[in-house]
């Protein structure tokens, strides 16, 4: 995800208005759909809706699970395009390792009718980067990941905070120790996959305007003041006692149980707490993510996927029928919102009146009003073909830098600078 | 046709395939290893895998992790793979069917369900915790996560080493007890002088494939804790499979191989020279 500050300007001077999309009666078939966890019941939801137009299509999403939906495209693609499904998603930062790897596994949806590129203008141009080789459309935008802060109302006013004071790290991580205090050390304000994934060092990087690379993908840059920062931030949350240490399930036990105050995600993470605790519905609220120091960005970016198809699929025809439908419709990308909360990239969605209203689960709050309004400030980060050798390096780096084994963050960074530039064969930035 | 051509003839359809699916993936492999896989098309580049090896951090991280898997699971394992056949052979065990089937039955048992398992009971508010009386998140402390791998892998393969070692007690003559029992020797030293000589090639047989069981190790560490926390449990079969199938480097997991390989071949040969003579 790269660029959404483009976004903000986008959306108030983009005409471009999703097209109504044909129906037809004639096409027919079935087709597969892989993706995962709620953006795998976000494209269910669409079947419906698709089915109107297009009845005898037969639409079948299976939820495989986020690491495997990459790990069987990647090794589909390694075997030439066997096993694939005719609809695949992708994380924009996984994006660009197909392309570079396998440019003929994913049909170049320009060869399509009609041609990806009468949609250009429906999305923002910042999210076609990590999509396009030269002319080649590969995939198309589906939703983005604006970090905000999700909290509970009641276990926040029992501790007597305020979220709208909480204004930097340092305000949060006393408001965590206050939180702490009121519940006997019961709820944590925050569940930190620290050893298994580096996403909160992600979010804050990118909240600095740094990342693993620079934002040609020519130089590594995890080791600029930015990362620094985000990392010691990192490390000062969990020192101080007021965060968990969990991967995804963990986080949602957490959740289910009333042992965390708040949950740090890129927005489509909504769906997830709404679907998966609908008895706590009204207890929760949204606040935009501290800053590193007063003033600073409040933005950053987590995730935020995309639509390819196969170039194995027999159902191009049908495939690419439902990729429109899903994205490029208002209707399609607002019901993926309001049912599961994915934050749409399509221009047009994200001007309809639902983002307006207030949302009962939510305290009715107008919470879609708070996440669309950090993307305006949210600085560039690209993942590159190199994403997940950075970041298996990164996650064990944190690791170590959090249990103490490096003197400071710069040291740690330094070390993995180094780690990742010779695992990638990028020079390290000066 | 010579007669001599007879058998090749009739091993031709296994030749065949042994070359196309065992032998020509093997040397391509080993081709891949020497070329950058990273680029399309790949190009050869000799030293972009076997260089890197050398200073790649996490390679020696999962070396390191798989060789005290090595030291202390696999020795842990089979000393109580034969205490338990012991007790299986035993005239004085009731219901030895039934424990020969108890202890053998989490080999059957499908690795996925049991690794989920495995994650449910030590979980921070699982089975164990609540046992012990713990607060411990095992899967995220280094220790933690590597002291469950080992819980684990022994769990599911100390029944199926037992099995095969309770095979070799019953290879054992009587006699030799008999003659032993009127030499006037005890239990402890008819173990010592009689069983575990005895068993020699059956442990061996046991050690050589759990080693070489070891060093391709991935499923329990790579659904159990994903090869985490860091790389406190990733082993080399993760780390090749990281390489190989996330990261799209086929270069580099070939190369990765071809260790585990060499290092498999190196420690057959130095326990068929320990242990190998007869006794």
């Amino acid at each position: 995800m790269r660029r959404i500050l483009v976004l903000g300007t986008a959306l108030a001077f983009s005409l471009a208005a999703a097209q109504p999309l044909q129906g037809n009666p004639n096409l027919r078939g079935e087709i597969t759909v892989w993706s995962w966890d709620i953006a795998a019941k976000a494209l269910e939801a669409n079947i419906p809706g698709f089915n109107r137009l297009f009845p005898n299509v037969k639409v079948t999403v299976l939820d495989l699970g986020n690491q495997a939906v990459y790990d069987r495209g990647l090794a589909g693609c390694a075997a030439g395009g066997g096993d694939l499904p005719d609809v695949y998603s992708v994380e924009n930062n996984e994006a660009e390792v197909f392309w570079a790897r396998f440019p003929n596994c994913f049909t170049d949806l320009n060869t399509l009718q009609p041609a990806a590129s009468t949609l250009r203008s429906l999305f923002p141009a910042f999210k076609w980067t990590e999509l396009t080789v030269g002319n080649r459309i590969y995939a198309i935008p589906w939703d983005s990941g604006p970090v905000v802060m999700f909290y509970r109302r009641d276990i926040y006013s029992q501790a007597g905070v305020n979220p709208n004071t909480i204004r930097t790290w340092d305000d949060f991580i006393a408001a965590g120790r206050r939180i702490g205090a009121a519940t006997n050390n019961r709820v944590k304000v925050g569940v930190i996959a620290n050893g298994q994934d580096d996403e909160w060092f992600r979010m804050l990087a990118n909240q600095n305007g740094c990342f693993y690379f620079n934002n040609e993908g020519t130089a590594v840059t995890v080791n600029q003041p930015g990362c620094v920062t985000a990392l010691e931030t990192v490390k000062r949350l969990i020192d101080a006692g007021i965060v968990l240490q969990g991967g995804w399930n963990e986080q949602i036990q957490a959740i289910k149980a009333g042992t965390v105050a708040t949950s740090m995600f890129g927005a489509w993470y909504e769906g997830t707490i709404r679907s998966n605790a609908p008895e706590q519905s009204g207890r929760w609220g949204v606040y935009p993510m501290p800053a590193s120091r007063p003033g600073g960005v409040r933005a950053a970016n987590l995730g935020g996927s995309a639509l390819a198809i196969p170039a194995s699929s027999r159902n191009k025809e049908a495939a690419w029928a439902f990729v429109r439908y899903a994205l490029a419709t208002t209707e399609g990308q607002i019901t993926m919102l309001r049912q599961y909360g994915l934050v749409p990239s399509l221009l047009a969605a994200t001007r309809d009146p639902y983002v307006q209203q207030p949302q009962p689960y939510w305290g009715n709050q107008r919470i879609w009003q708070v996440v669309l309004g950090t993307l305006g400030s949210v600085p560039a980060a690209r993942g590159t073909q190199f994403f997940q050798e950075a970041r298996a390096i990164m996650v064990k780096v944190q690791a170590d830098y959090v249990a103490g084994r490096f003197p400071n963050a710069k040291a740690a960074l330094d070390a993995a600078a180094q780690q990742i530039s010779q695992a990638t064969g990028l020079p390290i930035a000066r | 046709m010579k007669p001599g051509a007879t058998p090749y003839l009739f091993l031709l359809p296994y030749l065949v395939i042994f070359a196309l699916f065992w032998a020509w993936p093997i040397l391509d492999s080993l081709l891949l290893s020497f070329q950058n896989t990273r680029v399309y098309p790949p190009v050869w580049d000799p030293g972009v895998n076997w260089g890197r090896i050398l200073r790649d951090a996490a390679f020696w991280d999962a070396l390191r992790n798989t060789l005290l898997i090595l030291v202390i699971q696999v020795p842990l394992m089979l000393a109580l793979a034969t205490m338990l056949a012991l007790a299986l052979n035993s005239q004085l065990l009731r219901a030895r069917g039934f424990f020969r089937f108890a202890f053998f039955a989490p080999v059957v048992v499908g690795a996925v369900a049991y690794s989920a398992v495995f994650r449910l009971l030590f979980n921070p508010n699982g089975a164990v915790n609540a046992a012990l009386g713990l607060e411990f998140n095992w899967l995220f402390d280094p220790v933690g996560a590597m002291v469950v791998i080992i819980v684990a892998l022994t769990w599911r393969w100390t029944g199926y080493n037992a099995i095969i070692i309770l095979a070799g007690l019953q290879n054992i003559p009587k006699e030799l007890y008999e003659a032993a029992e009127i030499d006037g020797a005890s239990p402890w030293q008819q173990f010592w002088r009689i069983t575990l000589p005895s068993l020699r090639p059956v442990l061996l047989f046991c050690l050589v494939l759990s080693i070489i069981g070891t060093l391709q190790l991935f499923t329990e560490p790579w659904l159990i804790t994903n090869g985490g926390p860091g790389t406190a449990t990733t082993t080399l079969g993760v780390y090749l499979y990281r390489q190989g199938f996330q990261n799209i480097n086929f270069g580099y997991a070939s190369a990765i191989a071809y260790v585990i390989t060499l290092l498999a071949l190196v420690f057959s040969l130095i326990q068929l020279r320990m242990f190998g003579r007869e006794p």
